[in-house]
């Protein structure tokens, strides 16, 4: 029986592969005589069924059919290539199994997240690396959570840098000015050890122009625990700034002034555009500020009901606005709140 | 300089010399002053300022001295801590000598005759404002320091008229205001080239008094920008004599009489700084108590050795931003240098995940992004006019103090005409389809307070072509595609669409969407007329607006397996043709009452209105698929159940089964 199926195999091989001319037609036949349940799987399955001494020979026999049927599918499939590439106009227009690649996917649209969430989460997920947990606050606050609470007392010049919208009919609220009020709140609702990071829209009265918006949105965080040192302020964002910008970026830790911090610092990196020879984006100086911190002023944790003799923490803040600014080199604020579709679709 | 907290922004070679910009911090009214600098410069570099060499004698007034000649009268010591007055005679008043006009062209100020460019020249170099005034054109020989009385005017130098409050301070004679106290002194008493005589006053003022009186006159000078942050009341005398002198040199003139307001006991402020703290706060480990003490003493402190590891730190009165130990570990790590600090990383102490709703706000965004739409960031403060017509509206809406412009004047109680002006926009831009969406707070009036929600906002626009492999159909946004998101969404909360009521208004343009009993958002096709503000003509704008705090309170976010029915289905499609005002709601019910257990689902495989259908008709086709959870059901059985079925939807709805 074995013997008929050979011969009969091997009889209309010709004609079956003299047959194939498309790419399916060559599948279709591999699948026919080399596939799982094919025919020549069939044939040395029934090997166990012949005399034991007709079954080498006729293991030989199948062996050397298949190796054929294999290099007969093999010339087939290249000279079908072959004539696919001549067949073609260029490498746009292959065209194979009766489909012109060429023409438009059939592709759902996916929307875009707007670049300052963007920015923002990816600013929470570096701190978040380093064990800060996100919290978010009110947008509209009370004056003692924008300023008193935090060291700024309502009459100090410094006050000037933080001017605010009020509400009307509602003495003592206001817009918060940053998000460090959540600060605050946070202390004051957990024991520490801390470590919190507040993304969030802020709002200050500034005239509009392509470096100002009076709506914008920073991220604050800080961490208070028993030996927190200003050397640890540094590490923390110093892995930060290495984080959103690049490991090859310079860092500059700066002293400065903040009512709620003592010592403060600002943070500048080195200008990515003139590499630190000055020019008119870093305003010549070929640096770039990017960040206010410093360790959270004893008055601020006395506010909140810590003791500044056993407890110390830092504190940071930026504005999203200019990171994003930064590091996707936007020239102009007002583009982020404007959400032309050309722009949401760059990012 | 930079590197030590005083930022230099530019230095600008001015003939032989350099201009320096500095950014001085609100905290150090001290570096206001060329001294100021000096003194910083003198500790980065470890050398010493130079300083006139002065006996105190000469130039301190004795209290009481010259009361008979001249007289000075305070109403409020707060007010006015200390005021000096010394009298000049017999000056020859005209233009400065070339040296002091570079001087002060080269930071800016503008030459005006030798007495007053002495004046600013002194402020400049030593931080201490001056006035000048022409002894003659005073009416009595007595200063009075008070506040304004109402109804009082003053014409000032640069000429305008203000009409004063009792909550300026002013310099008086005895019958009128000739000075806003600190901000500007008046046209009737300048010196101009006729005068003889001066009146040189040195003062200094309360810093909330002088910032006051700017606001409420609208004001803004050098001499009130020193006051408000702090004028060193021990350099007041010092300052006036070496005015005194420069004015002899340049003008010519002698110092007759000098008087004082009586003195004020200042308290030297002592603060203990020990080295283990400066170590713990800064972690620089390896700074010695000798180079705090270096430290200190080059930046003026006294700096005693205390107990054992610590010192007694004497403050200069022209440091009254240093009050605490944290204030001198400042002063010591930025002269040390920050960059000589070490860079640690402090313990991590991981926190438990928290599903709060921040991590749900992103999980929305991103199943909105999946369904196409774009996130937008819109103001959250808008015009009022702009909610015309919506519900929240303007009465709802907070009202903003101190708006800058029309822009800002409400906080916004909804976030839909923000976004359709957002959409209006893209519109103008030639985008023929837009779709985007915002999550952001909303505002809105609660009795004496006011309410902040998480909202969500979707606006969809236009016409869109999908393309799907052999040519593309055209698809409008409608009721339904707003439907559509909110399935999604309720999806991923694990809220399932048969949970949610949709109720109509009597607004024929609004759907309101209740899940449980919660009112928990609104669909919205927005009026024409509504749209023609925002330019949008001919085209239909439909809106989606959630409460997310309702939403999220409904979201169950356990998942659960529950294995899929052993037992196999049948489906039977049913076509029939009913009346258009029929709801398909109903005509699903209907079929669920008839059907009974049995009927696992029924879906609304096709709809259409049109050629076939004759008018005030339409076309359905309901799938329904039958199953139980105990055995197989029959052809036999399912077939009588559905001809029941069918029967009944004749009867009851008047359908016709095609």
């Amino acid at each position: 029986m074995s013997g008929i199926d050979i011969e009969t195999i091997k009889n209309s091989l010709d004609a079956q592969l003299g047959e194939i001319s498309s790419f399916q037609g060559l599948e279709e036949c591999r699948v026919k005589y080399l596939g799982r349940k094919g025919l020549l799987a069939q044939l040395t399955s029934s090997i166990p069924t012949l005399p034991a001494e007709q079954r080498p020979v006729f293991g030989q026999q199948v062996n050397a059919l298949k190796n054929k049927i294999e290099s007969a599918l093999a010339t087939i499939e290249a000279s079908l290539v072959g004539k696919a590439g001549t067949a073609s106009a260029g490498p746009t227009a292959v065209i194979r199994s009766g489909v012109d690649i060429g023409l438009p996917a059939v592709a759902q649209g996916v929307g875009h997240l707007h670049p300052i969430t963007q920015v923002m989460d990816e600013i929470c997920c570096l701190f978040g690396r380093m064990g800060f947990r996100i919290v978010e606050g009110p947008e509209v606050e009370t004056e003692y959570n924008n300023f008193t609470g935090l060291n700024i007392p309502l009459e100090h010049p410094s006050r000037d840098a933080f001017d605010t919208f009020y509400i009307k009919n509602a003495p003592k609220l206001l817009l918060r000015s940053h998000t460090s009020p959540v600060q605050v709140r946070a202390m004051k609702q957990a024991k520490p050890p801390l470590a919190v990071v507040v993304p969030g829209r802020v709002y200050r009265p500034d005239a509009v122009d392509a470096s100002h918006s009076f709506m914008f949105h920073q991220v604050e965080g800080f961490m208070v625990d028993r030996g927190i040192r200003l050397s640890d302020l540094k590490g923390v964002l110093e892995f930060f700034a290495k984080g959103i910008f690049g490991q090859e970026i310079n860092m500059r830790f700066r002293p400065h002034f903040f009512p709620f911090t003592e010592p403060s610092a600002e943070v500048d990196i080195s200008c990515k555009i003139c590499k630190g020879k000055g020019c008119s984006v870093c305003g010549r100086k070929g640096w770039l500020e990017i960040l206010g911190s410093g360790m959270i002023h004893p008055n601020v944790l006395r506010n909140v009901g810590y003791d500044p003799d056993i407890y110390t923490g830092f504190a940071f803040g930026m504005g999203v606005e200019r990171i994003a600014m930064l590091k996707y080199g936007i020239d102009d604020i007002r583009l982020f709140y404007e959400n032309d579709m050309r722009f949401l679709a760059q990012f | 300089m930079t590197m030590a907290g005083l930022e230099v922004g530019s230095i600008t070679p001015v003939g032989n010399d350099f201009v320096f910009e500095v950014e001085i911090t609100s905290n150090r009214p001290d570096w206001l002053s060329v001294v100021g600098i000096a003194r910083e410069v003198a500790a980065l570099t470890d050398k010493k300022i130079k300083v006139p060499v002065t006996a105190r004698a000469a130039y301190r007034i004795a209290p009481g001295a010259s009361a008979k000649q001249f007289r000075i009268r305070i109403e409020s010591k707060k007010d006015c801590p200390v005021y000096t007055a010394r009298i000049i005679r017999d000056v020859h008043v005209g233009p400065s000598p070339a040296w002091l006009k570079e001087r002060l062209e080269a930071i800016g100020c503008r030459s005006i005759n030798n007495i007053v460019d002495a004046t600013n020249y002194i402020m400049f170099a030593w931080g201490q404002p001056l006035h000048a005034f022409d002894l003659d054109k005073l009416n009595s020989d007595t200063i009075v320091v008070r506040r304004a009385r109402p109804g009082e005017k003053l014409v000032l130098i640069d000429g305008q008229q203000k009409s004063l409050t009792g909550e300026v301070l002013v310099i008086a004679d005895t019958s009128a205001p000739v000075a806003v106290a600190g901000i500007m002194g008046g046209k009737g008493t300048e010196v101009d080239e006729r005068t003889q005589h001066v009146l040189l006053e040195a003062a200094v003022f309360n810093p909330v008094v002088v910032r006051l009186g700017k606001r409420v006159l609208g004001l803004q000078s050098d001499s009130a920008y020193r006051f408000e942050r702090g004028v060193d009341i021990a350099g007041t005398e010092y300052a006036s004599f070496l005015a005194v002198e420069l004015i002899r040199e340049v003008a010519g003139g002698k110092n007759t009489v000098s008087v004082r307001s009586p003195l004020l006991e200042a308290k030297a402020k002592r603060i203990r700084v020990s080295l283990a703290a400066v170590h713990a706060l800064t972690g620089a480990k390896d700074i010695s108590a000798g180079h705090v003490k270096r430290i200190l003493s080059s930046l003026g402190f006294g700096v005693k050795a205390h107990t054992k590891g610590s010192f007694l730190v004497e403050v200069p009165s022209f440091r009254p931003d240093v009050n605490l130990e944290a204030d001198l570990i400042e002063e010591v790590a930025r002269i040390f240098g920050y960059e000589n600090i070490p860079t640690t990383l402090p313990p991590i102490i991981p926190q438990p995940d928290v599903i709060g709703p921040h991590e749900l706000v992103v999980q929305l965004k991103n199943t909105l992004l999946s369904l196409g739409l774009d996130e937008v960031i819109t103001h959250s403060l808008i015009p009022r006019d702009i909610l015309e017509g919506f519900d929240p509206g303007s009465a709802q809406a907070p009202e903003i103090m101190n708006p800058l412009s029309k822009e800002q004047e409400v906080l916004r109680p909804t976030l839909l005409p923000s976004l359709i002006r957002c959409v209006g926009r893209n519109l103008n831009q030639k985008q023929e389809y837009v779709a985007v969406f915002e999550i952001a707070n909303i505002f809105c009036n609660a009795g004496p307070s006011l309410k902040e929600e998480l909202f969500l906002g979707v606006a969809l626009c236009g016409r869109r072509s999908l393309w799907l492999g052999e040519g593309a159909v055209q698809d409008t946004p409608g009721f339904l595609h707003v439907k559509g998101i909110l399935q999604i969404v309720c999806e991923r909360l694990g809220i399932k669409l048969q949970e949610c009521a949709f109720v109509c208004t009597a607004a024929p343009d609004i759907i309101e969407a209740h899940i449980g009993r919660l009112r928990v958002g609104v669909m919205t096709r927005i009026r024409r007329e509504i749209l023609e503000r925002f330019d949008i003509k001919n085209k239909d704008v439909f809106a989606l607006e959630i409460d997310l705090a309702k939403l999220f309170s409904l979201a169950r976010l356990g998942k659960k397996f529950v294995p899929w029915p052993v037992y196999p289905e049948i489906l039977r499609d049913i076509s029939l043709v009913l009346k258009e005002e029929i709801p398909v709601a109903q005509v699903k019910e209907t079929i669920r009452k008839l059907a009974g257990n049995f009927l696992e689902a029924t879906e609304i495989t096709d709809y259409y209105k049109g050629k076939q259908i004759e008018t005030g008709f339409k076309g359905l086709t309901v799938s329904c698929r039958y199953r139980s959870s105990e055995r197989t059901l029959t052809d036999a059985e399912i077939n009588a159940l559905h001809a029941e079925v069918l029967r009944g939807l004749t009867d009851a709805l008047g359908a016709r089964i095609r």
